[in-house]
């Protein structure tokens, strides 16, 4: 029934003591403190303590909850234990005095315990298993948690005749102490996932204004609104009536401790157990949202009449049961149904507003409601079930309102398809979605059938191969592609002359979309499906060749017999370049040794026919294609796909890779996406290459290094980036900083030309680069993501930001480091300061900064200080001007040339 | 005259205001795509309801902008005609017409997709440079 696999068992075993220990513990407090308040007061006092509880209780566990987000889980955990141990201690001694305001003190403790304890256990649960070992064993869990609330419930009814009801506060403070002996396994067989996680899940962030204006827009919150209220206010007064008629039943507070108890944590835990687990699923799937919504008020509507009819404990204690198991049943599941079409942040803005300030201000207004119906109206028990019966009445008028707002917002959403796909197939089973969807692939627009019928085929049951015939044949083809996707992931045969008809009146030209669904469904429900491939394959539609081709991949020993050399030599010479394209693919069956074509197909002028050869040389990996891939990097059409199929080669080529990187006679373009292909091979030996590379002299490729190491960084963390390499190159890289902001100090205040203005724009957009990779340098030392963060907000320059990034670069950089990187985002006087100390870099006038560039092996640099020094007639370069025009490249000789004209 | 060499270029295209967030970088590999182009008096540069293939800067000289022969403006040097030219292939309703002989700088828009293609840096400065545009257009 429930599968446990190795390594989970002493885990579940110490979670499910837990909660089996604190439900316990909770279900002693529970009905004591209750039984203790009734009997020492009457019953006029119980509203005051709903509203107390409401005000008080919620402010304190909004304290908490706030504390607890800035703490580990392991400390909130303990701390919460050893108050809780210790308020309970301090309580029973207190209550010995009997003192009167202390069971509204015990009465308010108990609300804050079940926030904090209880809930904490849940989410102890749920850093303790991941999310598929979740869905497998919280089942177990909450039978825990149900067992512990039954055993409490049980416990205290049998013994509070021996012990009394201020000493079981003793017998639940050890069974708190257990829970957290309990929790204290939990931690040792969990190792770190408890010290990481926080001591409170983080609540989504609402404003009210956001909320009430979300309110006085959507309708459907308004609903949601309203039935919550009217839910909390209902709990108030039934619970009330209960308490009341309980009071006068049992006079004694033994038995009326004993009977709580048992009410609590058997009767109501068992019934409301039963509806969740077993009759939940089967309402929401026959009556769907309204009906299941509607299930509550009906039923406590029907109780209070009985109230009425009969005021006794049984009547009472039924609506009680009614309302508390509905309530957390039905009402629960229809309520998260009804939240499901609303705009995700939406939705979780409102449940935080709910969670943390609604459901209080709603039960403390069902306790001011009751106040005024008992104390100042003074009606009975009896009476107020009346009251009860109006507010249903009510309720199930919203109810009916929540269903239609649920379809229309539903409808509306399926519309645009923004509807939470996720969130609906676990919940597809709901008659009005059913319906809804039936209505949405009846509709006509493509759209919203491709979408309805991807949501029905999760709908466990639906018999959808109806709809997938009378759409077979719809105009669209995403409408068609739908349906042959669903029928072969369904094994349904009843399409396969439409799918053959689709595939003979395919052209190229027209939409495909509906084109490669068709062939794999067809090959699928064949029954030759190998010789049907092979008419297909030589279809005049490529994309029906190329289909079929992939199809065959099942039937090896068929694709051998039909592609033969004799085969691919032909299509790889066919002038259509489809042709050519299934060629292409189809040489992966035998290679091309026989025939060459991939070399040729690799370097195709045709970018899809160059893409699957590029595939084919990924998975044939023969080292003869590298170089043919290598040309490819040049053109930006098929660079993705040659990037691939080189990373697919793995480390054995991270040598060759290596030497194209370095080899300056290799086109930039080339050499520029290098550093991609070693990014995607992932191992230590491709993280060394980069770093040795991360010198070259071209800056566009330093560039791609960097980046390719810090990606690379990311993904494998656990890798070695050669903290040595890092430094040297850091301090490299700081150096041309502090030699390019000395040369652009002097031009600043000495070129007004357009010339000049050129080369300082080019300066400052150097040095910007240079701190960019100082920067994904840090990233190869200390936490990357902080570092990206601490760049932007340098970057950015904004106050706040850029202090904070100061103050957290001069916390984590070693020394070194900080010494040299901190001056850089000074003021410039401290960065012609700190360069000269540092570097020993100096100020220089215009020529000689001039002249440093020119050599400085910046083609782009050396052009516009050439022109610089030319619109600044400066004749003492004219010698590095001269040699620039005869050795430099063409656009710098260019300019050289135009520059000896002006200076001669 | 001599033709431009790339630094002249450069500067020639700082005044389009479509690439004003480039760097000089970026620019001289815009620049490196730029051809010169020579126009003698009264020739036609951009004809009505054809669609527009290139960008140009005026070197020097001047071209007059007209539609059904009414004159609308006289650009100058360093005035760009077509910048929008090279993302909307739609036909412009105006003729530009030389007023004298005049030089321009040419820019293609084939050539510049093909250096977009290349230089992914430069599609998000121009993409940026639009964005603002289009701002300070919806709010206006």
């Amino acid at each position: 029934m429930f599968d446990i696999r190795e390594g989970e068992y002493l885990r579940l075993f110490f979670m499910a003591l837990y909660l089996v220990t604190v439900l316990f513990a909770y279900y002693i407090l529970k009905p004591v403190s209750r039984a203790m308040f009734l009997a020492k007061f009457d019953i006029d006092n119980l509203p005051g303590l709903y509203i107390l509880i409401a005000g008080v209780g919620g402010f304190l566990a909004y304290l908490f909850t706030k504390a607890a987000i800035k703490t580990s889980l392991k400390a909130a955990v303990t701390a919460s234990f050893a108050v809780a141990v210790t308020c309970l201690v301090a309580i029973w001694w207190l209550l010995g005095f009997g003192f009167p305001w202390m069971l509204y003190v015990f009465s308010v403790f108990v609300s804050i315990f079940s926030i904090t304890l209880v809930s904490q256990g849940w989410l102890v649960a749920a850093n303790v298993f991941t999310t598929r070992e979740a869905k497998r064993l919280y089942g177990l869990l909450g039978v825990g948690a149900v067992a512990g609330a039954a055993f409490g419930g049980t416990f205290t009814s049998w013994t509070v005749y021996y012990i009394g009801s201020r000493n079981l506060l003793l017998a639940s403070a050890a069974m708190t102490a257990l829970a957290y002996l309990a929790f204290l396994g939990v931690v040792r067989q969990s190792g770190q996932a408890l010290v990481r996680a926080r001591g409170a899940a983080e609540e989504e962030g609402f404003e009210f204004k956001d909320i009430l204006l979300s309110i006085g827009r959507y309708r459907h919150l308004q609903v949601i609104i309203s039935i919550i209220a009217l839910t909390y206010i209902v709990d108030v007064m039934i619970e009330y009536q209960f308490n009341a008629i309980a009071k006068e039943a049992f006079a004694d507070v033994r038995r009326l401790t004993a009977f709580l108890a048992s009410f609590y944590g058997i009767w109501l835990n068992l019934v409301t157990f039963v509806l969740q687990f077993f009759l939940t699923a089967f309402v929401v799937s026959h009556f769907g949202v309204g009906g299941t919504l509607q299930i509550m008020p009906l039923t406590i509507g029907l109780a209070s009449l009985a109230t009425f009819v009969t005021p006794n404990v049984a009547s009472t204690g039924s609506a009680r049961i009614t309302e508390s198991a509905t309530r957390y049943s039905f009402n629960r599941t229809g309520m998260e149904l009804l939240y499901l079409p609303l705009p995700t942040d939406l939705k979780n803005r409102t449940k935080a507003f709910v969670d943390i300030f609604f459901d209080r201000l709603s039960r403390g207004v069902g306790g001011v409601v009751l106040l005024v119906l008992t104390v100042y109206m003074n009606l009975e028990v009896r009476h107020l079930s009346l009251v009860v019966i109006g507010f249903t009445l009510v309720w199930i008028v919203l109810s009916i309102r929540a269903k239609n707002e649920y379809v229309s917002t539903v409808r509306r959403r399926l519309e645009t398809r923004r509807l939470d796909l996720e969130s609906l197939r676990i919940n597809v089973r709901d008659r009005d979605t059913v319906r809804l969807l039936e209505q949405a692939i009846a509709s006509g627009a493509p759209r919203q059938i491709t979408y309805g019928l991807s949501l029905l085929a999760q709908a466990p049951g639906y018999p959808l191969e109806k709809a997938l015939a009378s759409l077979a044949d719809h105009s669209s083809p995403e409408v068609r592609a739908a349906v042959f996707g669903l029928a072969r992931e369904r094994n349904f045969d009843g399409l396969l002359d439409r799918a053959l008809a689709e595939l003979r009146s395919s052209r190229p030209g027209a939409d495909p979309a509906a084109i490669r669904p068709a062939v794999e469904y067809a090959l699928a429900v064949s029954p030759e499906a190998p010789a049907l491939a092979a008419r297909l394959l030589d279809h005049p539609h490529h994309l029906v060749a190329q289909s079929a081709l992939e199809a065959l991949a099942q039937y090896p020993e068929t694709l051998r017999q039909i592609i033969t050399p004799d085969w691919i030599g032909e299509a790889a010479a066919s002038p259509d370049a489809g042709r050519r394209t299934v060629a292409a693919a189809a040489i992966r069956v035998h290679g091309d040794k026989d025939t060459g074509a991939l070399h040729k197909l690799l370097l195709d002028r045709d970018p899809g026919v160059a893409e699957a050869a590029c595939r084919t040389a990924a998975a044939l990996e023969y080292r003869t294609y590298i170089e043919g891939l290598l040309r490819r990097l040049e053109d930006a059409d098929v660079r993705r796909c040659a990037i691939e199929a080189l990373a697919q080669y793995g480390e054995r080529i991270v040598g060759t890779l290596a030497d194209v990187l370095l080899d300056d006679t290799m086109p930039l373009a080339v050499r520029r996406q290098i550093p991609r292909v070693l990014q995607r091979i992932q191992t230590q030996r491709s993280a060394e290459v980069l770093l040795a590379s991360l010198d070259v002299q071209d800056l566009t490729v330093r560039t791609a290094v960097l980046k390719a190491l810090n990606k690379l960084r990311d993904s494998h963390p656990q890798l070695n980036y050669g903290r040595d390499s890092v430094l040297r190159q850091f301090h490299k890289e700081a150096r041309y900083y502090y030699e390019l902001h000395a040369a652009l100090a002097s031009l600043r205040t000495n070129g007004n030309g357009t010339a000049a203005r050129l080369l300082v724009r080019t300066l400052q957009a150097r040095l910007e680069a240079a701190l960019e990779r100082l920067f994904r340098l840090l990233g190869l030392r200390y936490p990357p993501k902080e570092i990206y963060a601490a760049y932007l907000a340098v970057h950015r320059r904004r106050s706040e930001e850029f202090t904070a990034a100061l103050e957290f670069l001069d916390t984590i950089l070693e020394r070194e480091l900080k010494r040299v990187l901190l001056p850089l985002l000074d003021e410039d006087s401290r960065v012609v300061q700190v360069g000269r100390e540092l570097f020993g870099v100096d100020s220089k006038d215009v020529p000689a900064a001039l002249r440093d560039l020119m050599r400085s092996g910046d083609s782009w640099l050396a052009a516009c200080s050439v022109a610089t020094a030319a619109e600044l007639r400066l004749r003492d370069l004219s010698a590095e001007i001269s040699e620039l025009s005869r050795g430099s490249g063409q656009e710098v000789g260019e300019v050289a040339r135009a520059a000896i004209a002006v200076l001669s | 005259m001599a033709e431009l060499n790339i630094v002249e270029k450069v500067i020639a295209l700082e005044s389009v205001e479509l690439l004003q967030n480039l760097t000089p970088d970026q620019l001289a590999r815009i620049a490196s795509i730029a051809r010169e182009v020579k126009f003698l008096k009264d020739k036609v540069i951009i004809e009505p309801n054809q669609p527009p293939e290139a960008l140009y800067v005026i070197l020097d000289g001047s071209v007059k902008i007209s539609r059904n022969g009414d004159e609308l403006y006289v650009a100058h040097q360093h005035e760009v005609l077509g910048s929008w030219a090279l993302f909307d292939p739609e036909p412009l309703a105006i003729t530009a017409r030389t007023r004298e002989d005049t030089r321009l700088l040419r820019i293609s828009r084939e050539d510049f997709y093909d250096l977009l293609a290349d230089n992914s840096e430069i599609t998000a400065s121009i993409f940026s440079t639009l964005v603002k545009r289009f701002r300070q257009l919806v709010e206006k």
